[in-house]
């Protein structure tokens, strides 16, 4: 590959982010953090974990997403009484004309062989059922009945957990939560947001988008993405960044050795890395940037982190020792940053 | 490096440019760094000469400055950016998003490479030199201008005063000393001729702690422990002196000085006994032995005889022996006074008046003044005889011999026998001039003779004290031998040298003065209506008084505590003795001390 060829990748790339863009903002007022962090987990490869109060546009966006893309979507409503089967699918008997049993098993293939699926209100289901899921996330492939069935690419999960009604919920293992790149907070819509959505929602109904992005673009996009360059600094910090998250490192700040119980761990940092080359391909970069990891610091470590009891009781959040750890491990080497200090 | 025409070439290039001045002002950061932090110290450390008064080390303070930069210099090297660290810098101060880090890493050979190479480059040549270069001036290097200017300033103002020196420890200051007058005194004492084995050993140690201190002084040492030797060479000599009044003694000198108190003629021997002064004692029973009237000598020789048994028997073994000497010794001061009178009484033809008077006053009083003198009389008159006075002379001396009964002064009898048949030849005039002279020596008793060195040996520890800067007086002799040191009338204590002319004054204890009091007990009549009131003092007449103390008189000026007290209180706390001197009693204060626990 010539080096015009990566910068018209590039080029297109951004374009191809743009448009993408454009569609989902058709249907969706504001939001734009959100929109732009779910775009990072799609062209990083990664899964989304959506958190929001109900009503906040969680599922629409993901519908929106789905038929921008023309990719096949499937939802899954996730209720306690779901079984893996019904996310994954199941052999049924094949009857005959007259309605009799042939003797034959054709494979019923579940919602789970979409490839943009959304998994709504997860914690619902039992963690037996969550598992299905997972594993399909992490392995990119079912097992039904002894036979694997690879899933189409690209597979991209888009979970939403409501933080409310928590009554008879199964919260998800923080080791199965791990398997999502982001977690991505759904705030409230100002006003200007708010107003924009009651203005477009009490009319006619809107159209979904047009696809804009097909198959092969998105595989191209996440192809280009882990093509985009990492200098070892950054690496270094970003490695910085998950050491000092272990409570029991001798570079962890004193909010985590009080706050937390676990740090992110190596799949935090590669998701760091991968998310913050996702960014920097998105702004049309060829390299990642101290900021980038920065930015990309809350959405992928805040639900790879178990607080400890202390933390929890004095009410500290993730999303704060996140923001803590990006405020004390320095980016650069001290005798950098001595330069840098008497410099300014 | 790759060539300039290609796009990775222009990247270094570019690169370096910026790297090489980014490095050379960080250098010269670091250098004018340790410019102001090296003149910042030398100006501390001129403060700090300039505070110990070493005045001409001031400037040479100003050489930190360049240590400073020395050590700036190797700080420099040691921490020279390395070019990944230059490109992180130019990242963070191009706002670059950390192209230039990831173009040095990746060169052109990955696919993103090439793009990230021309954000790169682009960054580098579209920065602005001048925003992006480090600082090279510093709020710190302010501090070199005013280190030198501290410098400059210390190094002119003159030196602060010194300090006050602290006085040093009293009798701290040391002392060399070749030859301490006085201490010679006291070596002498080994030669003294000891009353018994002990003694000896006594004094022999005293003299050998004298020359011992005198070498250490001449070597030098510390005042206050040359002082406090000398105070106990002292209080061994005292101790010495004082021996025959100790515990041991005391039942026994107050039971002789009773015996001899009894007898009106030894009364005031027994006085001198009692205050322990040998030499006065000596003195008044040689005048008892001159005396002409031979009932006062025998009554002197039985009251001695009384003396030394009672002494005796309360276990004074030390004071009968002297006694039982001075008993001895009166029987031959009595022969040779009786030798003296025999001889005057042969030459009385010949004698002048001033000579008779002698003869008159020696058998009266006994003085040895009057025998020292009678004795010079006779020798005078015997040179201005004639041959044929002196054959005659020796035939009256024959004839004296014969009319004597018994032969109460055998010795006497001899000598005289001899040296009259001697007379008529000029060997036995030359004999005769000798045996006169002899004649005029008085017999000092060992015990005298002793006394006398413990005197002098005590006078040479105070002299030596004085010589020390010491506030010791020295004691003045109170009496010694009557080797014809003349007196004045009712002197009991000035004295000369012998053969000296003594000027008759005397210190503490003299009884000369230019009163005109006569000294009988007799005062004059008072002008009153009648007596009020008597003071009777006769109690126990001769005897001393109960409970009276022995020895020194515990007041002297300039004494301390550091003395042995005698009797029953020399009992009272040996082991006290000295405590003043050992403790640490400012010098100045110890005698006001010492004065206060004085027993």
């Amino acid at each position: 590959m010539t080096q015009s060829n990566f910068e018209a990748r590039l080029a297109q790339a951004r374009e191809s982010s743009t448009r993408l863009r454009d569609a989902i903002a058709t249907v969706i007022v504001g939001q734009n953090a959100v929109v732009d962090q779910v775009l990072w987990a799609l062209i990083a490869g990664g899964h989304v974990l959506l958190e929001g109060a109900p009503g906040l546009g969680k599922t629409l966006l993901v519908r929106t997403l789905a038929s921008s893309l023309e990719l096949k979507f499937s939802r899954i409503q996730f209720t306690p009484d779901l079984m893996p089967s019904d996310v994954t699918g199941t052999n049924v008997l094949v009857m005959d004309a007259t309605g009799g049993a042939t003797g034959r098993f054709e494979l019923h293939r579940g919602p789970i062989f979409g490839q943009v699926i959304l998994a709504d209100e997860i914690n619902r289901a039992t963690p037996k059922t969550q598992s299905s899921l997972l594993e399909a996330m992490q392995e990119h492939a079912v097992t039904i009945a002894g036979i694997r069935h690879v899933l189409d690419q690209p597979f991209f999960v888009l979970a939403t957990e409501n933080p409310i009604e928590m009554e008879g919920t199964y919260p998800l293992p923080e080791a199965q939560l791990d398997r999502f790149l982001l977690k991505v907070m759904v705030p409230n819509p100002s006003e200007d947001e708010m107003t924009a959505i009651l203005a477009r929602t009490t009319g006619h109904a809107v159209e979904a988008p047009k696809s804009v992005l097909h198959r092969d673009d998105v595989l191209a996009l996440r192809a280009l993405c882990r093509d985009i360059a990492v200098a070892e600094p950054v690496l270094r910090y970003a490695a910085r960044l998950i050491a000092a998250s272990a409570p029991d490192s001798s570079t962890a700040p004193e909010l985590v050795r009080r706050g937390l119980r676990y740090g992110a761990g190596v799949r935090g940092g590669q998701s760091l890395v991968l998310a913050s080359k996702s960014l920097a391909l998105l702004e049309g970069r060829a390299q990642v940037a101290f900021t980038d990891i920065q930015r990309v610091a809350l959405p992928v470590l805040r639900h790879r982190m178990i607080r400890s009891f202390e933390g929890e009781a004095d009410g500290v959040t993730t999303d704060q020792v996140i923001e803590e750890l990006c405020r004390v491990v320095p980016t650069r080497s001290g005798a950098v940053e001595q330069v840098l200090q008497g410099s300014r | 490096m790759p060539p300039e025409s290609t796009e990775l070439g222009r990247f270094h290039r570019l690169f370096q440019r910026w790297a090489r001045q980014i490095r050379l002002r960080l250098a010269a950061r670091s250098l004018l760094t340790g410019l102001a932090l090296g003149f910042a110290l030398a100006g501390v450390a001129a403060a700090a000469l300039w505070w110990q008064r070493l005045g001409s080390l001031r400037p040479a303070a100003a050489a930190l400055g360049a240590v400073g930069v020395l050590v700036a210099l190797i700080v420099a090297t040691r921490r020279r950016l390395s070019d990944s660290d230059v490109a992180l810098y130019l990242d963070a101060r191009l706002e670059s998003k950390e192209a230039i880090s990831t173009a040095l890493e990746l060169g052109s050979s990955e696919d993103a490479g090439a793009v990230v190479l021309g954000d790169a480059v682009s960054a580098l040549d579209r920065g602005d030199p001048k925003r992006a270069r480090p600082r090279v001036l510093q709020t710190l290097h302010a501090l070199a201008p005013v280190g030198v200017a501290a410098v400059v300033y210390l190094s002119l103002i003159p030196l602060p005063p010194g300090p006050a020196v602290p006085p040093a420890a009293p009798g701290s200051s040391r002392v060399q000393l070749a030859n301490l007058q006085g201490l010679e005194k006291i070596e002498r004492l080994e030669n003294l001729d000891a009353r018994d084995a002990e003694q000896r050993e006594r004094l022999k140690q005293i003299a050998e702690e004298a020359k011992r201190l005198r070498e250490e002084l001449a070597k030098g040492m510390e005042k206050r422990e040359a002082q406090a030797k000398i105070a106990k060479l002292r209080d061994d000599v005292a101790a010495e002196r004082l021996k025959l009044g100790d515990q041991k003694n005391r039942a026994g000198l107050e039971a002789a000085v009773g015996k001899l108190a009894e007898n009106k003629s030894t009364r005031d021997a027994a006085k001198a006994l009692g205050d322990g002064d040998l030499v006065e004692f000596d003195k008044k029973m040689q005048e008892l032995a001159n005396k002409a009237e031979k009932a006062d000598r025998e009554a002197a020789k039985q009251a001695l005889d009384e003396a030394q048994k009672a002494a005796r028997e309360k276990g004074a073994k030390e004071l009968a022996q002297a006694l039982e000497e001075q008993k001895k010794l009166f029987e031959k001061r009595e022969a040779k006074a009786e030798a003296l009178r025999e001889l005057a009484r042969g030459m009385k033809g010949k004698l002048s008046e001033e000579a008779l008077k002698d003869l008159e006053e020696f058998g009266q009083s006994g003085s040895p003044e009057a025998q020292k003198r009678l004795a010079e009389s006779l020798e005078k008159a015997l040179q201005g005889m004639s041959e044929e006075e002196r054959k005659r002379l020796a035939e009256r001396l024959q004839k004296q011999l014969e009319q004597q009964p018994g032969g109460a002064n055998p010795m006497t009898k001899e000598q005289i026998d001899d040296m009259a048949k001697r007379l008529g030849t000029p060997e036995g005039q030359k004999a005769l001039e000798e045996q006169l002279k002899d004649l005029a020596k008085p017999d000092a008793s060992k015990e005298g003779e002793r006394e006398k060195g413990l005197g002098d040996a005590e006078r040479g520890g105070a002299e030596a004290e004085r010589g020390l800067g010491g506030m010791a007086p020295v004691p003045m002799e109170g009496g010694g031998p009557s080797d014809g040191s003349p007196k004045g009338p009712g002197d009991k204590g000035g004295k000369g040298d012998p053969g000296s002319k003594g000027d008759g004054s005397g210190g503490p204890g003299s009884k000369k003065d230019f009163g005109t009091g006569d000294h009988k007990g007799n005062t004059a009549k008072l002008d009153t209506k009648g007596l009020r009131s008597k003071a009777n003092g006769k109690m126990n007449a001769g005897a001393p008084m109960q409970g009276s103390t022995m020895g020194r008189a515990p007041s002297r000026p300039g004494e301390t505590a550091n003395q042995a007290g005698t009797g029953a209180l020399g009992q009272a706390g040996p082991s006290e003795l000295g405590g003043v001197e050992g403790s640490e009693v400012p010098e100045e204060y110890r005698e006001q001390v010492g004065r206060y626990f004085q027993p």
